[in-house]
């Protein structure tokens, strides 16, 4: 027996009629331990984390801060997103007690994750550094002094960094990257390759073609995406001399042949052998080599304009070819292809390569024109924030219509519009007043991260 | 800070309203007025008179099934004492103590623990302790034997609490809690005295599903007189009137390595006692404990789970911070941030 409770607790377990106790007297003895141990206990010891260190950042204004609360707690649950990319981008930290929400938030949602990096400060991380559900944010940019973020900073702090020198001396990004190369984890060489697309030029080439040789697949992939977008590139070249066989012009009509086999230079060029479920194994590489392939070689090749090449006939592997137009315009930020595109097929993914007052007017034209569905909700959901006026107005007239006929069928179209609008619209909103009333939330919103 | 005073002005004054009508404790009494007074009493008396017995027959009754449980060992707890606790719970309700019935109603919740069986000793041996300490409360100091009636289950009308003298401090709010039984809502609401020192739970009930009746936050804190219930460690208070709010602060506390003298004197006083308002100044949370400067701790409650959100507001650094103790461990209520906000938990 190690104590006189322990007894007590073992002679009740097997009854105290066992062991020729009284149980009044058992019970009675019980009574006065419990009490006494109760009463007695000291304090013990406790291992304490390390103090956090202090905030670089200003906090959030008071008001913002208890509109955040809300907002955790279901308000507008939706505008959660916006509220911290204005946040971070203001350069502002949440109260230290919204911290673990938010972070619960970010270990279900990667979307925000970068924005939490920011906007959580240091108690942000020094929480993350106690909790292994949030660690994640660790590898998210913090906003921190930049003397020795390259060397000691979190990957996340190494991109930002990274982008910035881009912004301002892309030769320097680049030979600054290409020192420590071959020590860097395949995630952050391929998220380092895909930053150098702000500001790429030839003097990029020899790098990127040399990246073609890595090992791993993702990293190659983002070094051909951004070789496409160099028509003096090697590797510009080789697909050009690939897609010149592949398909040729004949008066106003196209024939498409593809490639009879995926060599290991094809491979190496960023051409995937393997075909996504579903889709015909040539067809597949004779898209990925259109889409890889300068633009600017089609209309000499083919001696026609853009409008006319997507408009052509081309029988037998049309469709791929023109999806693979339709890649290479995304991947190239092509304006004049993505217009051509977006006439004959409207993929919202083509919006995003036009400039914003084109890109307004062009889905409010389709918004005029199409029924209420799902197909029109997807589309719109592809056109970031904020709508111009336009769409918007377009927008507007058609949910108004909507709640009118079919008010059913009206929610999403709504809640979208919500998030998406520019929210000075409130004041027109009127018609409609669940969107007014999220409008003019995002209104004071934004008023009070000022 | 106007705003928030402005707010707190507004929900105390429509609390403060609702706190003198009255919500439906038990046992309200309403004294009756002429002729038929002197009948009314009489009928009264004979209705206490048999309650008196019932509940005596109940309690002995508890003490034979006590015996009975630890003479014939309680091994087999986790599988039969659900099912007999609610055949006694219901029994005891019948012989009028809803105080021990309770009780034994939240035994099963010491089954979830690794150590159940002495938990569970202890809780039988609290319940003897009770039932003979009303069998023989005669001879007990008239506090305690409030104590004891109290917790078996004798109401106490509202207006014998505020016909008492009232209590006058400035009442820090230092946390509250709703916890849902049987369709209603129960909101404790646990408040310091800044200049007595006091502690003092005021309990309030609210159909569930309905907003509770506006009490002002943690965090504020309001000029008030308390009625106390009457007890040998008296907590559970009514608010007898109140002036408003004032701007205080966070309130004062005690440091971690007083707890412990503080409740064995709450405990020497009322050894029933489960439940305990401390607030503790100059204190840093860790993963499973509160500690003073020099690592001294108090633990928390094995179920209370990593207070990350009191984590998050102290960063490793001292705080005053609000904690219910209950005998397994702290639940933290309330924290103050380094700005004197209060941060509910």
């Amino acid at each position: 027996m190690s104590g006189p409770w322990e007894e007590l607790v073992s002679t009740a377990l097997v009854g105290a009629g066992r062991r020729a106790v009284p149980p009044e007297i058992l019970l009675e003895r019980a009574a006065e331990q419990v009490v006494r141990m109760r009463a007695g206990r000291r304090t013990g010891r406790a291992g304490l984390p390390a103090v956090a260190p202090e905030e670089t950042l200003p906090p959030v204004p008071a008001a913002a801060a208890e509109r955040l609360a809300r907002m955790l707690a279901g308000q507008q649950s939706r505008l959660l997103t916006e509220w911290l990319e204005t946040a971070a981008a203001r350069r502002v930290r949440v109260p230290a007690a919204l911290v673990p929400g938010l972070l619960d938030l970010g270990a279900r949602d990667r979307s925000i994750r970068a924005h939490l990096g920011a906007v959580t400060g240091a108690r942000g991380r020094w929480l993350a550094g106690l909790n292994p559900r949030w660690a994640y944010l660790l590898a998210e940019p913090a906003h921190v002094p930049p003397d020795q973020v390259w060397e000691l900073g979190t990957s996340g702090d190494r991109r930002a960094f990274l982008t910035a020198l881009r912004r301002a001396d892309p030769a320097a990004a680049r030979e600054l990257l290409e020192r420590g190369w071959d020590a860097e984890t395949p995630e952050d060489r391929a998220a380092f390759v895909a930053i150098l697309a702000d500001g790429l030029g030839m003097a990029d080439e020899p790098f990127l073609e040399a990246v073609l040789d890595d090992r791993r697949r993702e990293v190659r992939q983002a070094a051909a995406d951004l070789l496409t977008r160099l028509p003096g590139s090697r590797l510009a070249l080789r697909m050009t001399a690939r897609a010149r066989r592949s398909v040729t012009g004949h008066g106003g009509r196209l024939r498409a042949e593809p490639p009879a086999a995926c060599d290991t230079a094809m491979e190496r060029d960023g051409v995937r052998a393997r075909p996504p479920a579903g889709m015909e194994t040539r067809g597949w590489w004779l898209q990925q080599v259109v889409a890889h392939t300068p633009l600017s070689f089609w209309p000499d090749h083919l001696a026609m304009r853009p409008d006319e090449i997507v408009r052509a006939r081309i029988g037998a592997w049309e469709r791929e070819v023109r999806m693979g137009w339709t890649r290479a315009a995304i991947l190239q930020r092509d304006p004049t292809w993505a217009r051509a595109l977006f006439e004959i097929e409207p993929l919202t993914d083509l919006l995003t390569v036009l400039p914003p007052g084109e890109r307004s007017r062009r889905a409010a034209e389709l918004v005029a024109g199409h029924p209420v569905d799902g197909q029109m909700v997807m589309m719109l959901g592809g056109v970031p924030r904020p709508w111009g006026r336009r769409l918007a107005v377009a927008v507007l007239e058609r949910i108004a219509e909507t709640f009118r006929t079919q008010p059913w069928n009206a929610g999403e179209l709504t809640r979208l519009a919500g998030e998406r609008f520019d929210p000075a619209m409130h004041e027109h909103a009127g018609k409609v007043p669940e969107l007014a009333e999220t409008l003019r939330f995002r209104f004071d919103m934004l008023k009070e991260l000022q | 800070m106007s705003e928030r005073l402005a707010t707190v002005r507004r929900v105390t004054k429509r609390w403060g309203q609702a706190a003198i009508r009255g919500t439906g404790d038990a046992g309200t009494g309403r004294d009756g007025t002429g002729a038929d007074a002197a009948g009314r009493a009489a009928d009264r008396r004979t209705h206490a008179e048999r309650r008196e017995s019932r509940v005596a027959a109940g309690l002995s009754e508890l003490e034979r099934w006590l015996a009975d449980q630890v003479g014939h060992g309680i091994a087999q707890a986790r599988q039969t004492g659900p099912s007999d606790w609610d055949d006694l719970a219901r029994r005891l309700v019948d012989a009028q103590a809803p105080g021990v019935a309770g009780t034994v109603t939240r035994l099963s919740r010491v089954l979830g623990a690794e150590d159940w069986p002495g938990l569970l000793l202890g809780e039988y041996a609290l319940l003897h302790l009770l039932a003979v300490a009303h069998r023989r409360s005669a001879a007990l100091p008239e506090p305690l034997r409030q104590t004891v009636r109290a917790r078996v289950g004798f109401p106490v009308t509202r207006e014998s609490v505020l016909a008492t003298p009232a209590v006058r401090d400035h009442w820090h709010v230092v946390g509250d809690r709703d916890e849902e039984q049987e369709r209603l809502v129960a909101r404790r609401v646990w408040l310091a005295g800044r200049t007595t020192g006091r502690r003092a739970m005021v309990l309030s009930f609210s159909p569930a599903g309905q907003p509770a009746e506006p009490f002002p936050p943690p965090g504020a804190t309001i000029d008030a007189d308390l009625a106390f219930y009457p007890g040998a460690s008296p907590l559970r208070a009514l608010v007898a009137g109140q002036r408003g709010p004032v701007d205080a602060g966070p309130p004062p506390g005690t440091a971690v390595s007083e707890a412990p003298a503080l409740i064995a004197e709450v405990l020497a006083a009322d050894p029933w006692t489960d439940s305990w308002p401390l607030v503790l100044a100059g204190a840093v949370p860790g993963m499973d404990g509160v500690a003073d400067g020099e690592g001294n701790a108090l633990p928390l409650h094995p179920a209370a789970g990593v207070p990350w959100r009191l984590l998050a507001v102290s960063g490793g650094r001292p705080v005053t911070v609000a904690a219910e103790w209950t005998p397994r461990g702290l639940l933290p209520l309330t924290v103050w941030d380094e700005r004197g906000g209060a941060v509910r938990l």
